[in-house]
């Protein structure tokens, strides 16, 4: 024990000493949770605000044609223009208009469309009342639409059932006005139609949380956790280094000339770096938490479960050492080492959901994912900040994390029994 | 084993992966206690290699190796105290300071507190750095580096001091103090393995040597007694040049 003492007096020693280091694991990582939290969530409001560009030309001065143009302004999801160059178009501008891309929608109300509905629905109601049959003469009414070709037909789908919707709506409410003007001259007790408004059925959408709390998640709860996640397995650059270093200048050598063990020297990196992992993860948070919202940002939840959250980052921790102890071990250049383990980590972090995250991932990409064990934080980390989940639910991410390392503890000590004592 | 050897190596055989010969070929060496012994080789012959396996940093195919009468294959943890290595290139850490390099490794030797402490002071002191003793190593010329290598390797006072070109690349100054200091601790009962390239500094301070090549021991005992069988004058560079030959011993690691 009191010669790990002297082994973490020197691991810390050298690590305070290395200011580019140092730099590099607590000065980058909040640069870039900070410039990425505030990049991704610009992108994703102007995502979340864009507008559908529609031209609609309303010919109809009565109750429908307001009606249906009320609504599409309602909605939110529009930009309308109702006119092209100050003009009011025609159904032939209005066609070329949309199929030259400078709207993705057309939609043209014709003339006396509402009288031409009334005289339709009182034909069909009072047809109905006096048990007349009046399918022969019926003009239905039209509207026009256009649609970009080059738009998606989800989204065309999407849209022609939001009209179609509107419309029937509105056709609904002028047919049930006239039953109950019909009704109102047979029956003695009059009635109002305001009876049958309002939607009977209502649907509501709501994200699904473990205990009931309305967090939505936002790019501070994505990145917070992602780059704190790519801090930490960053340091492998820096402890691969270190491993180098010491080998290549013979330090190693002399140590375990001396009465430590190979064993009680890897144990020193591990506690030391733990310790930097911890730290980058804490500072991590605390910018999450208190300086992000100084910027605009949302302030990150930190969920229910702090033995959760410091179970997942140890577990990181244990991961990111255990790598970066195989690559010091097995790279043979200092050179070697800080390559692949750089590249090696941007490949993690990239197919990980690190920079894009994994609901923007194509099907492939996200099985592809499962492969990296940054893959798995992220996901143990979603589930504390995102469903306020505990040690339970994390606990298969951190043993995934956990057997990751473990299994790289072992490939180094093997590699360095077997191998390096016969360099 | 023979008990009156600090070192002790049997048929000692290594072959490396890939290379046709191997790097040492049987080689049989005695180190006898309160020897000062020079070790003395050409380029290749395999003294690295010799060290590195009876510092127990590398396996042998063959033979025994024995230190302080203790197995280098079953004993390793009883000979760690009792060795010291000054390795040829500067195994310490750059980026601290001279005492705390020797606080590090006089507590990885096992000393503690005060006892540490006042042996690092006098060992600065005896090498003349004590006023460089809170400089970084990086900031030190070559031949206070050299010392401090000396010093990390002596701290402990170790009943065996190997030295492999303790004196590579220092000033005069430096190595006749180097030089000093390693007589007067063999004078303390240390035993010294030296090794170096420097033919007239071992012939200076060794009272035993060795000649290897081709990973083994061409000829071995007392310089006087080695210019007398092998007739070639009264210095350890004609006998060196006649039993290793005057051809280039230049090779690939």
């Amino acid at each position: 024990m009191s010669k790990l003492k002297y082994l973490l007096y020197k691991d810390l020693l050298l690590l305070v000493r290395d200011i580019a280091g140092l730099l590099l694991m607590f000065l980058m990582p909040v640069l870039l949770v900070i410039l990425m939290s505030l990049l991704q969530n610009s992108t994703l409001n102007s995502v979340r605000d864009a507008k559908v560009p529609i031209l609609l030309v309303n010919r109809d001065p009565g109750e429908l044609g307001k009606a249906v143009e009320s609504e599409i302004y309602r909605t939110g999801i529009f930009e309308v223009s109702e006119d092209i160059d100050g003009e009011v178009p025609s159904l032939n501008q209005l066609e070329k208009a949309v199929a030259s891309s400078k709207f993705v929608l057309g939609l043209y109300i014709p003339e006396n469309t509402t009288e031409e509905i009334k005289l339709n629905v009182a034909k069909y109601v009072s047809a109905a009342f006096n048990g007349v049959e009046t399918t022969s003469g019926h003009i239905p009414v039209d509207f026009t639409v256009y649609i970009d070709p080059t738009t998606k037909s989800s989204f065309n789908s999407t849209i022609m059932s939001t009209l179609r919707e509107r419309a029937q709506k509105i056709q609904f409410e002028y047919i049930m006005k006239e039953i109950t003007k019909q009704v109102n001259l047979l029956s003695p007790i009059p009635i109002s139609s305001n009876s049958f408004s309002g939607d009977q059925v209502r649907i509501q959408i709501k994200s699904a949380h473990l205990e009931g709390n309305d967090i939505v998640p936002n790019s501070v709860q994505h990145n917070v956790p992602a780059w704190s996640l790519f801090a930490i397995f960053f340091i492998v650059i820096s402890l691969s280094g270190s491993i180098i270093k010491e080998r290549e200048d013979g330090s190693f050598s002399r140590m375990l000339t001396m009465p430590c063990s190979y064993s009680e020297y890897l144990i020193s990196k591990a506690i030391v770096y733990t310790i930097v992992a911890m730290l980058q993860f804490a500072i991590m948070l605390l910018i999450g938490v208190y300086l992000l919202p100084y910027f605009g940002l949302e302030s990150l939840n930190l969920g229910n479960s702090p033995l959760a959250l410091i179970l997942l980052a140890f577990s990181t921790a244990f991961a990111a050492i255990g790598y970066g102890i195989a690559i010091g071990n097995i790279a043979r250049t200092y050179q070697q080492s800080s390559v692949f383990g750089a590249m090696s980590v941007v490949i993690m972090a990239a197919i990980g959901g690190v920079w894009i995250p994994l609901f923007l991932m194509s099907e492939t990409m996200r099985a592809i994912s499962l492969l990296s064990p940054m893959h798995w934080g992220i996901s143990g980390f979603y589930d504390i900040f995102l469903k306020d989940a505990g040690v339970l639910a994390v606990l298969p991410e951190s043993a995934a994390l956990l057997i990751f390392g473990a299994l790289c503890f072992t490939i180094a000590v093997t590699y360095n029994h077997k191998y390096r004592m016969d360099i | 084993m023979d008990k009156n050897c600090a070192i002790e190596t049997i048929d000692l055989t290594k072959r490396y992966k890939g290379k046709d010969k191997p790097t040492l070929d049987g080689l049989s060496l005695k180190i006898p206690y309160g020897s000062l012994f020079g070790l003395l080789a050409p380029n290749g012959a395999g003294k690295t290699t010799a060290i590195n396996i009876i510092c127990g940093l590398r396996r042998f195919d063959h033979g025994e190796v024995y230190v302080a009468g203790y197995s280098t294959k079953k004993e390793l943890n009883r000979i760690k105290p009792l060795l010291g290595l000054v390795p040829q290139e500067l195994a310490l850490f750059p980026s601290l300071t001279a005492r705390e390099n020797l606080m590090i490794f006089g507590g990885l030797y096992g000393m503690r507190g005060l006892i540490l402490r006042k042996r690092v002071d006098d060992l600065l002191e005896l090498f003349d750095l004590t006023s460089s003793k809170d400089t970084v190593i990086n900031h030190f010329s070559g031949g206070m580096k050299r010392r401090i290598n000396l010093i990390a390797g002596m701290l402990h006072s170790p009943e065996i001091l190997i030295l492999d070109e303790p004196t590579v690349g220092v000033d005069a100054q430096s190595r006749k103090l180097i030089l000093d200091k390693l007589v007067e601790i063999n004078k303390e009962g240390t035993t010294i393995l030296f090794i170096s390239h420097y033919l007239e500094e071992a012939e200076s301070i060794c009272n035993e040597v060795a000649l290897m090549d081709n990973g083994k021991i061409i000829c071995e005992g007392k310089p006087e007694e080695l210019y007398r069988v092998y007739e070639c004058g009264q210095n350890l560079e004609s006998l060196y040049l006649l039993i290793t030959g005057k051809k280039m011993r230049d090779y690939h690691e």
